[in-house]
């Protein structure tokens, strides 16, 4: 195989922060080159080098047989990388066609005028659509389609493009198991053509099902570069963060009462768009209530009718009172808190210190003047982040830092933080670990659990099956807006709960 | 630190500051007889005050990801509610308090209440109410000026204090409270929240449609302040005053560092760009430059401004 990009000596200094230090890396031709690392290990950078968008301080870049110190974006475009981003960059108001062929529609001509072919973009699409496993008219609009679906948009774009190197970054975080086959079936047939794949995951388990080598990143150095044959996923954990994570056991429960009261409980809960339908369950003192559901099952559409974001119908009852809020801030005020599963778009504040990203949930209710008119109390609100940033273990140079420049499992923990000073009752955390580094995860699962003991209802969503049985007491499936079935932490297994939620016996196997 | 990142930072805080001292420099210099005396330099802080007024409104409906083009129809209304009163004998207070600042209100709250009601962007509600609002004016005054204000207004609102013009003093005080209400109050915080990312704010129990109103509310007020101190400068209520001075408005708040695209800006930024404005007005007038010009420079103006916060905000 023949080595397609090599990248040498190459490092990325921001003021105050060496990104990337001296790293190298290579690629051939028919090969799944995984890069690992936590978050803020620099796989990121790394991609903005390859893309273009950064240019490197030092080293140099090698295409095939060319030598750059930098890319651009359209360098690196006609050197044939393309890129799968974690975060979607497909335009919601045109077709699926269209975003396949952007900026090389084909072309006709119609009175002596060049027009877009349509039967011919249309034609092209279908193909590539059915590649993927996409399940939609080439014509339907991107903005009408499932984060999943918008995903596999993103996939089969890379596949127009007929790249000799594509990146994927995080590619199966909002895939179900049959989409994530079908991209392992799509990535295979890539190799085959002679096509480098750099692939960027947290999610270990598919490490050795899809990946031929593996790199591994540490607070922006080279560790390791080892064959996945060679190599176990114990070994790849404690390459990245240093130790050794248990990860076959359950986070241990400490309170465990014979009869334990009932915090929470939701009945016969509705949303009038019906997806969510008719959902009764209750969550107990002491335990951690698990809900596992496919991307689209409704999971976190209930817990936005819970927190009061979508209007509901039916009973909510906190600690034997009914509840009736019908926005955010009621359902604040009735101590609910809700984690969102989006950071970005509806979790934090870009332009916000840590210190205001914390400080805003927490002093709606607790300056001197109540409700909405009251002062901010910057003396408090430093307090209240240093001790969130101190107990979460925030890594940041001070908590007036914009959030911006955090990793993202920084980011996440601010927003932990941000809820944790609320003086809440009831957590609700959807995807509390979704795109974080493995040493992250763990703490924020400890968190979870000291609030638990604390005497705190907690609910987590997550479409992580590990993560789900690590982490519930008791388990709820979710499937088309229904719950489908209940399971103790003793009697489930991932086969159970992947049948409940797709009827379908899991197969991670690469085929 | 690289030299790149580290002009980025000066200027997001004192660019607006740099521009100013430029102008006065330049300027001073083509013209060092007249411009750079203590007159007309009093001369162009007063003429800005009107400007800054409406900016540090307009501020805050920039803020929140929105813009506010009634302005100056606010304006031109308040100007001539506040003087019907005072032609009617009532109270000075009270004909600034309810004409000026109260009718400013509800001008606002109904910009904000469309707003929240049709879910359209600003802009289309705004371009909409400019035209009704300024309607109104010129159907309540018969499309004639109210003349005939009380001299004791003229002297008190339109007079000095200090040796310092009362505009300019009414324009520092009210800057200085709005400036403490962005940063001390937990309103203030939400507009910041609202316009760095909406969707977040709703999430973590800001009420957002209240927010918003609270917004175009101190924009009909500013507006509102500015029509009572445009009446006492010009001695009458003008149906057709404040045309256009949204671009003004607009202008101030984005030269003086305020994002268009929301969440980002002070209001000291706003006032030193409305001086800025000011500045530059005064400056071609001084070297004998058509106001026609004026015009010319005033879009460019923006147009460059918005182009530099865009370089330096997005190129990391």
């Amino acid at each position: 195989m023949d080595t397609i990009l090599k990248i040498e000596n190459v490092s990325k200094i921001f003021p105050g922060v060496v990104a990337l230090d001296n790293i190298d890396f290579d690629l051939k031709s028919g090969e799944v080159h995984v890069i690992l690392g936590e978050n803020g290990a620099g796989k990121s950078t790394l991609v903005k080098i390859l893309s273009g968008v950064y240019s490197p301080s030092s080293g140099h870049i090698i295409l095939g047989n060319k030598k750059f110190e930098s890319l651009t974006p359209s360098i690196s475009k006609s050197e044939g990388i393309s890129i799968i981003y974690q975060e979607l960059s497909i335009i919601n108001e045109i077709s699926i066609a269209e975003n396949l062929f952007i900026g090389q529609l084909p072309e006709k001509t119609f009175i002596g005028l060049p027009v877009v072919d349509r039967k011919t973009l249309k034609s092209g699409a279908s193909n590539i659509i059915n590649e993927v496993g996409l399940n939609r008219s080439p014509d339907e609009f991107v903005r009408n389609l499932s984060i999943s679906e918008k995903q596999l948009v993103e996939i089969a774009r890379a596949l127009t493009l007929n790249s000799k190197i594509i990146i994927m970054d995080e590619p199966t975080s909002s895939l179900s198991v049959d989409e994530t086959i079908n991209l392992f079936n799509i990535i295979k047939e890539l190799k085959n053509k002679g096509v480098g794949i750099i692939y960027i995951s947290h999610k270990l388990d598919e490490i050795p099902q899809i990946g031929d080598r593996v790199t591994v990143l540490k607070d922006g150095k080279y560790v390791a570069t080892k064959n996945v044959a060679d190599t176990t996923i114990d070994q790849m954990i404690s390459m990245m963060v240093g130790r050794d994570l248990d990860r076959t056991s359950r986070l241990p429960r400490k309170l465990n009462p014979v009869n334990p009261t009932t915090i929470f409980s939701v009945q016969n809960l509705s949303r009038k768009d019906e997806r969510v339908k008719n959902v009764s369950f209750e969550v107990r003192e002491g335990e951690i209530l698990g809900f596992y559901g496919l991307i689209g099952s409704g999971r976190s559409e209930l817990m936005e009718a819970i927190f009061g974001v979508v209007p509901r119908e039916g009973q909510i009852i906190l600690n034997g009172m009914p509840l009736h809020h019908k926005d955010p801030y009621d359902g604040l005020k009735n101590k609910l808190a809700f984690i969102t599963e989006n950071r970005r778009e509806t979790g934090f504040f870009a332009n916000f210190s840590i210190m205001n990203n914390i400080a805003i949930v927490y002093e709606l209710f607790n300056s001197k003047l109540g409700g909405l008119w009251g002062l901010t109390n910057a003396k408090q609100d430093k307090k209240i982040a240093e001790e969130q940033a101190v107990a979460l273990k925030i890594k940041c140079s001070s908590v007036m830092q914009n959030i911006n420049e955090l990793s993202g499992g920084n980011q996440q923990k601010v927003l932990v933080g941000k809820w944790l000073a609320s003086n809440s009752e009831v957590f609700i955390f959807d995807e509390p670990t979704k795109g974080i580094d493995v040493g992250s995860k763990s703490e924020i699962y400890h968190i979870i659990r000291q609030l638990c003991d604390a005497g705190k209802g907690i609910i987590i969503v997550s479409s992580d099956l590990p993560e789900i049985l690590y982490i519930s007491d008791r388990i709820l499936v979710f499937s088309d807006g229904h719950i489908t079935a209940e399971f103790s932490s003793d009697d489930a297994t991932e086969e159970k709960i992947v049948h409940a939620a797709t009827h379908k016996v899991p197969d991670y196997s690469y085929p | 630190m690289s030299s790149l990142s580290s002009f980025r930072s000066f200027w997001q805080k004192y660019g607006t500051l740099v521009i100013l001292i430029f102008l006065i420099l330049l300027i001073g210099i083509l013209s060092p007889k007249y411009f750079l005396t203590a007159d007309n330099l009093t001369q162009v802080v007063l003429q800005s005050s009107i400007t800054i007024l409406i900016a540090i409104g307009e501020f805050f409906a920039i803020l929140i990801a929105g813009i506010d083009l009634s302005v100056g129809s606010v304006m031109a209304f308040t100007g001539l509610i506040t003087a019907k009163m005072l032609v009617a004998h009532q109270p000075i207070w009270l004909a600034i308090l309810v004409g000026g600042v109260g009718v400013g209100l509800v001008l606002g709250l109904f910009n904000g209440f469309l707003v929240n009601a049709t879910g359209l962007h600003p802009f289309i509600i705004t371009l909409g109410t400019q035209s009704i609002y300024r309607g109104l004016t010129l159907i309540l005054s018969d499309a004639r000026p109210v003349y005939g204000l009380p001299p004791a207004y003229m002297s008190s609102i339109g007079g000095w204090l200090w040796r310092i013009p009362v505009p300019v003093i009414i324009a520092i005080l009210y800057a200085a409270i709005m400036s403490w209400f962005t940063s001390k109050s937990k309103a203030g915080r939400n507009l910041y929240a609202i316009g760095g990312n909406k969707s977040a704010a709703w999430y973590n129990g800001i009420l957002v449609k209240r927010h918003v109103s609270i917004a175009f509310a101190i924009s009909g007020i500013s507006a509102g302040l500015a029509g009572v101190v445009m009446i006492a400068r010009l001695g009458a209520a003008e149906p057709l005053a404040g045309v256009g001075f949204e671009t003004y408005a607009i202008a101030s708040a984005i030269i003086g560092g305020t994002s268009f695209f929301g969440g980002v800006g002070r209001i000291w930024g706003v006032v030193i760009g409305g001086l800025v404005i000011g500045v530059i007005n005064n400056g071609l007038n001084i070297l004998n430059v058509p106001t026609f010009y004026q015009q010319i420079v005033m879009g460019s103006l923006i147009i460059i401004s918005v182009f530099l916060d865009h370089l330096v905000s997005s190129k990391q």
